[in-house]
């Protein structure tokens, strides 16, 4: 299993990046990521969208509907695109550190 | 990775992966033993497979039928050539020429690259079943397809998609890994949404004592939220008793595309205890189409039990209603133009066709066929599960979904841009969303209850 280094502490990725235990998740990871998928900077919008996404998952151990994401933090999904070029499931889902959406999705 | 001597394949799953779905990975040393030993039994037990294994005379039809072929000119995926891959092994051990004159007759030894090469091309076949609607022969490619995919699971070679889906389904029964909470939540807030939108009210019963049993795509929780409404909305509107099962919300079943011997059979089970436990006397079925084909067509002989309800899809219902005049609808709610993809399993493996087209008719203005279209359609490329996202499997995905992109082209719908591409099915869904914008299509995706559901008039 690769694994990737942030802040001198190994981190277990999966085949397509996604890290595999959630609780090793912290801010740096995100950060670590966002230069993964290419993002300059997170700005706020990007923590809104992020820290949705963790507190959700620590609820209901599941992502959000993306209808439902996009009413709670206010972001069209156009703009989530906007933000994580790979999409709410494979991009913010990734830097938010929850485990990649498995089925038809 | 995932390639394999110039061969894609998609990402596989882990060993450990593997025993969640329960299956001891065989070293690659006795792969190819086991291999002959699995395909014995599987030619003994299903005369479909020795169908297209000893009847086939390379007539080619399939070829131009395919549109996996069509959009990766690659000859191994040629519906014939595929089945060739797993014939020329059967001819080298199980027929007396291919025994006796070998390579003379097109019998070749099993070796790993074999394998390897199943791998790829099993998993390219979306087991669509048009290359069997096309056969003079009636041989059913979709059954070579299905042994050989068979075959690998008990091998232990399952792509990771597959694997994670089969873990799901028996950890929280869906495929997705919603557990229940989570499923309570969407719903309440759909509900809202609802309200918000059409101002009704409309509830989602959950676990709840009723006549019919609704089993939703549990994609539809995440990515469909008009599927659900629209099912939901349906349900009100005639007054039923129903409920949402929390432990099957699920309509697909990854067993028939990867284990029919287990996985498909343990979702049954689950199934028929959850409408044993509920007291229902229906059970309906969600806009999903290879999970339609399981239910419709394997339940009755994979079941553990005698089968006392009946199932029946969503749209015959609808249609049942529309034709008795029991909806109000009106089409102006659904103004734009739209055309709609038969899912490959409703239209080749279940005959829901022309109720697809009563309720499409009433609910919308301006609606075009594709063609070829019913028994004729093309796959969306997704079929079976092919949702793979990793670089080479994505554009692979995009070659698969050509055919379906130059059909959708031509019934103008989307030419300004404005036009809707209705599918429903999860997997068909799932794979148009990004593919329409990857052939810059013009189209919206949207499942057909969607439609429906917006067109109601409320009293």
């Amino acid at each position: 299993m690769p694994s990737i280094n942030v802040n001198g502490v190994e981190i277990e990725i999966d085949e397509d990046g996604f890290i595999v235990d959630p609780d090793q998740w912290n801010e740096d990871v995100a950060k670590y990521f966002a230069q993964v998928e290419g993002i300059n900077e997170l700005t706020d919008d990007h923590w809104k969208v992020i820290n949705y996404l963790r507190d959700y998952y620590k609820q209901f151990q599941i992502a959000p509907m993306i209808r439902k994401l996009c009413k709670e933090t206010g972001c069209s999904l156009k703009y989530i695109y906007e933000l994580f070029p790979t999409g709410p499931a494979k991009g913010a889902c990734k830097l938010a550190g929850l485990p990649k959406p498995t089925g038809c999705v | 990775m995932p390639k394999y001597k110039d061969m894609v394949q998609p990402v596989r799953a882990t060993d450990e992966e593997m025993r969640h779905i329960h299956i001891d990975p065989v070293p690659d040393d006795e792969k190819c033993e086991k291999a002959l030993q699995y395909l014995d039994e599987m030619r003994k037990k299903f005369r479909s497979f020795v169908l297209a294994m000893e009847s086939c005379v390379k007539c080619g039809a399939c070829a131009e039928n395919c549109h996996t072929y069509l959009g990766t000119k690659d000859p191994n995926n040629i519906p014939t050539n595929r089945a060739e891959l797993i014939r020329k092994i059967y001819k080298r051990y199980f027929t007396l020429e291919g025994r006796w004159f070998g390579k003379l007759v097109g019998a070749e030894d099993i070796s790993l690259d074999i394998i390897e090469q199943w791998y790829s091309y099993f998993y390219q076949c979306s087991e669509c079943r048009r290359c069997a609607r096309a056969c003079p022969f009636g041989i059913d490619t979709c059954e070579v397809t299905f042994v050989g995919r068979q075959i690998l699971h008990w091998l232990g070679i399952v792509p990771k998609l597959h694997a994670h889906v089969g873990a799901a389904m028996e950890r929280v029964g869906n495929h997705t890994n919603l557990p229940k909470p989570g499923i309570v939540d969407t719903l309440e807030f759909l509900s809202e949404e609802i309200m918000d939108e059409f101002g009704v009210e409309v509830p989602f019963p959950v676990d709840q004592p009723a006549e019919i049993m609704y089993i939703p795509s549990s994609a539809d929780f995440l990515l469909n939220p008009y599927t659900l409404m629209g099912a939901g909305m349906f349900f009100t509107y005639i007054g039923a008793s129903w409920t949402i099962p929390s432990t099957v919300t699920e309509a697909g079943n990854f067993g028939l595309l990867f284990d029919q011997m287990f996985t498909q059979r343990h979702n049954v089970t689950r199934l028929l205890d959850a409408a044993q436990k509920l007291g229902v006397k229906k059970i309906v079925w969600g806009e999903c189409g290879h999970g339609w084909r399981a239910a419709k067509m394997y339940i009755p002989t994979l079941a553990d039990r005698p089968v006392r309800w009946p199932i029946t899809h969503l749209h015959d219902e609808i249609a049942y209603y529309i034709r008795t005049n029991q909806l109000k609808l009106d089409p102006a709610k659904n103004p734009k133009p739209v055309t709609l993809h038969d899912p490959c399993n409703y239209a080749r493996a279940c005959d829901l066709i022309e109720n697809l087209r009563t309720v499409i008719r009433a609910s919308v203005v301006d609606f075009r066929e594709m063609t070829p279209n019913r028994e004729w359609t093309f796959c969306c490329g997704g079929g079976s599960g092919i949702l793979f996202d990793d670089p080479e499997m994505y554009q692979r995905r995009i070659q698969l979904s050509a055919k379906k992109a130059e059909l959708v082209r031509a019934t103008g719908v989307g030419a300004n841009g404005d036009g809707i591409l209705c599918a429903p099915c999860s997997i068909c869904k799932a794979q148009l969303y990004p593919m329409v914008e990857e052939h810059k299509l013009g189209v919206e995706v949207k499942g057909l209850v969607d439609l429906l559901g917006r067109a109601l008039v409320w009293k």
